[in-house]
């Protein structure tokens, strides 16, 4: 399947560029220096042990995968392997890598280097295993996983074992985790690694104030071509509306992260222009089943009817997202449109806590973001929303906030009641919300994702059947099965998909929102 | 500086000159009579000149008034109140002022005048009681330090000094940090960072008297420290220390609400005024008034109170008798 892609791409992109050239549009302009606005600083910058999507943001930019996501969705295409074969069992995976690569720190990339990047990963015992590596628990199942071996096979074909097929392999490995770093610089670093990326991307790491802006500069050497923009600046505000009128005022070019109330004010200012990116991702309520009560049930269903989600999604997110009852976005195949969500209903709320033994409710914390997330623009509003509905049903919940990396340290950690959160795609597969969000596998303390810590056998021995079959229609089938089972054991209040909307200068050009919410920066240009 | 309680027998000539430790003894001690006696008309006269030169100082009145209406309101708030200040209506988020809301709703949908109205409650109380923890502190350890002086003098008082050498707020911050936010820390936090200003009120006060005659007298018939400090010394101090306790009221209304705007203070859904120009922020461009509103209401009381405190200053202060 991969060459006719590459060639039908490659037709496309020929055909696109004539196709400009043919409307007289201007070409892309070289240089400048572009500001990019977001809500929270990065947690580190070694992609394989982040998990949030600011980090991931800046990492895209520095490092390349060995396979990339297309510009407008999650169809794969080449990045840092020119060409895949699997063999017939789905066990083996071979990957010509591409040739004359350079790490921004003048190393060759080669088969070593990727042996060496998936060695530190999936083995504990690795020197420069060092970190919690939660993504690749997420995706690949624990150390080692269900990778079994990595080897060399010559300076640019790697090979790849597997414990058993993995229909989500390709997609799992252009995630930006699982960028290829340069060896020589974690040999370096070790510890300090974070601080220090060193890819093969378009951009080259500069400096990181933290707290306040992370610099990259062009990578003029690099092998999809030089970027167009210079220098590439992630600043942190976390103040939607602070970030909007730091744009309004022209002092940035970029930013994400618009308050749906703004959006308005953003599309009357003629300067700037409004991106919606593509609904991909679910903002939930996680309930610590590790802690009483919530290993009730019924505690979880009641608390589950009494939040009114529909009133949430239409007060904050200014008719751009629609309620959630899946913990995966209806774009997405393997949706489960036949599940009937929980209706808001008090009352009946009432008397399934009073059944669980609670009839005058109970004192509990919900913890709340303390930045605001492209699935929850207003995470403190919401908590206060939904605190309001709980002391309806007697539920005396007090907010709680730390600082963003703290707040996911200590979530992963179990240390929560509830727990405010959500997840946007990585790699357009159901594997990355339902197995990563709520399979027992990722409910391993310290560095859980599935932070309800549900561990259902059931659902466990679905999701892992359908990794293994690549057939999308059986997947469909076992996927649709576990969202039935997880809806009824109600593990997490899902609450909402949103479409987050970004707003930038006029010329700003190239610019496409992507729904894994990382995009490339090596396309876009400034027309000023 | 004014004795209240004044066992000088007489209220002048200006009894605490800087410079001048050793004064002769006034002359006009001339009854032997116990410490105690005939002191109550001498008081009474000097409260009432002090409450007449009160009430002829206009913005000392507007101050009372102002102080006195939003006591009323905290208290009555339930009466006052039009809607239950936590009620969360998403069909009537962030509506401009009208008459259903006369103040508007903030972006849950909540009465915005009725939570200001709940809110007087938490300001007045952080105020009150946070600087009466100070006080009472504050009180203790300057007079006490104060009275026996020397090593335990200079042990309180530079550790007052260090807390001096920190912003206030910050200071408070750092204790809300280590003892977790909500209301109940932060007025303790602001108790603890006003405890020098009190302590140096009253420390300044014994200073001068500890050596006037009348605690030597005290002294002379046997009095315990004890009742020389609380009976003779503090009621003495009382003045500087009730105008002082008063502005610092002001301040502490301030502090408190600043922490609640860093969300260190009040927690949600308590409807306090600095926690709702927190919580309006956002919207300071689309509805101004649900900021506006809170930010008034923290004006016009930290208004009354200075006022009615700078008031109270003048009518104790018995150079300005007329």
């Amino acid at each position: 399947m991969s060459k006719r892609r590459i060639l039908l791409v490659s037709l496309l992109v020929i055909a696109l560029v004539a196709g400009m050239a043919a409307m007289g549009q201007a070409a892309p302009k070289s240089g400048g220096t572009l500001v990019f606005g977001r809500q929270g600083d990065a947690v580190s910058l070694d992609p394989a042990n982040v998990t949030d999507g600011e980090s991931l943001r800046v990492t895209r930019q520095v490092y390349d995968a060995l396979l990339d996501y297309s510009e407008k969705d999650t169809s794969l295409r080449p990045a840092l392997a020119t060409s895949w074969e699997n063999s017939a069992d789905g066990k083996t995976w071979t990957f010509k890598l591409r040739k004359n690569v350079k790490f921004h720190d003048g190393t060759p990339f080669n088969a070593e280097a990727v042996k060496f990047n998936f060695d530190r990963w999936r083995d504990k015992n690795n020197p420069y295993h060092q970190g919690e590596f939660e993504y690749w628990v997420g995706m690949f199942g624990g150390f080692p996983g269900v990778v079994k071996s990595v080897d060399v096979v010559d300076e640019y074909t790697v090979q790849f074992t597997l414990e058993r097929p993995v229909a989500p392999f390709l997609a799992n490995l252009a995630m930006s985790p699982f960028a290829i770093a340069s060896p020589a610089a974690i040999k370096k670093y070790g510890q300090e690694y974070g601080n220090h990326p060193v890819g093969t991307g378009p951009f080259k790491f500069v400096k990181w104030d933290r707290g306040d802006k992370i610099v990259l500069e062009a990578n003029k050497e690099y092998w999809d071509g030089k970027p167009y923009l210079e220098k590439l600046i992630f600043r942190t505000i976390p103040e939607n509306s602070a970030r909007l009128m730091e744009l309004q005022s022209g002092s940035i070019d970029l930013i994400d992260g618009v308050n749906p109330d703004d959006v308005a004010l953003a599309k009357a200012d003629k300067n700037l222009q409004v991106y919606l990116r593509p609904s991909f991702n679910v903002g939930y309520l996680a309930m610590n089943m590790d802690k009483k009560p919530f290993d009730n049930p019924k505690v979880r269903q009641a608390v589950a009817m009494a939040i009114n989600k529909a009133g949430i999604v239409k007060a904050f997110y200014a008719g751009l997202a629609e309620p959630a009852k899946n913990p995966m976005p209806p774009s997405l195949w393997g949706y489960n449109a036949k599940v009937k969500d929980w209706a808001y209903d008090p009352a009946k709320a009432k008397k399934l806590l009073a059944e669980a033994g609670f009839p005058n409710g109970f004192e509990t914390t919900l913890w709340a973001m303390p930045v605001a997330r492209p699935y929850m623009p207003q995470p403190q509003k919401i908590a206060e929303a939904i605190q309001s509905d709980l002391a309806k049903i007697g539920i005396k919940a007090a907010i709680t906030s730390y600082d963003w990396g703290m707040y996911l340290d200590k979530t992963s950690n179990g240390e929560h009641d509830m727990a405010l959160l959500g997840w946007t795609g990585d790699n357009g597969d159901p594997d990355n919300f339902l197995y990563v969000l709520l399979d027992k596998d990722n409910a391993v303390k310290p560095n859980a994702n599935n932070i309800s810590f549900y561990r259902n056998e059931q659902v466990h021995k679905l999701l892992i059947e359908a990794q293994t079959i690549s057939d999308v229609k059986k997947r469909t089938a076992l996927y649709e099965k576990a969202q039935e089972i997880i809806h009824n054991d109600a593990p997490m209040v899902t609450l909402v998909h949103s479409t987050p909307p970004l707003a930038g200068r006029k010329y700003v050009k190239g610019f496409i929102p992507h729904p894994t919410q990382s995009e490339s920066f090596a396309t876009v240009w400034l027309d000023k | 500086m004014l004795y209240l309680n004044s066992e000088q027998g007489f209220p002048g000539p200006a009894p605490a000159q800087p410079g001048l430790p050793a004064q002769p003894a006034p002359p006009a001690v001339t009854e032997p009579t116990p410490v105690g006696d005939n002191l109550a008309p001498q008081t009474t006269t000097l409260l009432r000149d002090a409450w007449r030169r009160l009430l002829r100082n206009r913005s000392a009145v507007a101050g009372m008034i102002v102080v006195g209406l939003l006591i009323l309101v905290a208290v009555f708030a339930p009466l006052i109140a039009p809607h239950d200040p936590l009620a969360q209506d998403f069909d009537s988020r962030i509506l401009p002022p009208s008459a259903g809301h006369l103040l508007g709703t903030d972006d849950l949908g909540r009465d915005i005048l009725s939570r200001i109205i709940y809110g007087s409650r938490v300001s007045l109380a952080a105020g009150i009681l946070s600087t009466a923890l100070a006080v009472a502190a504050g009180v203790l350890i300057g007079a006490f330090a104060t009275y026996y002086g020397g090593f335990w003098d200079n042990l309180a008082m530079r550790m007052m000094d260090i807390m001096l050498a920190f912003p206030q707020i910050l200071l408070a911050i750092a204790i809300v940090a280590i003892l977790g936010p909500g209301l109940t820390n932060a007025m303790l936090a602001i108790g603890i960072i006003s405890i020098p200003i009190y302590a140096r009120v009253v420390r300044s006060s014994i200073l001068s008297l500890r050596e006037k005659e009348f605690i030597e007298a005290a002294r002379a018939l046997g009095a315990s420290d004890l009742q020389i400090i609380f009976k003779h010394l503090l009621p003495n101090c009382m003045g500087p220390l009730i105008v002082q306790a008063t502005l610092g009221i002001a301040t502490a209304i301030i502090e408190a609400a600043s922490l609640s705007f860093l969300g260190l203070g009040a927690q949600p859904p308590t409807p306090e005024w600095g926690a709702m120009l927190n919580g309006g922020r956002h919207l300071l461009r689309q509805a101004p008034w649900v900021t506006a509103f809170p930010g008034i209401a923290i004006v016009v009381l930290v208004m009354g109170v200075n006022l009615f405190g700078d008031g109270l200053r003048d009518a104790l202060d018995p150079r300005l008798k007329q």
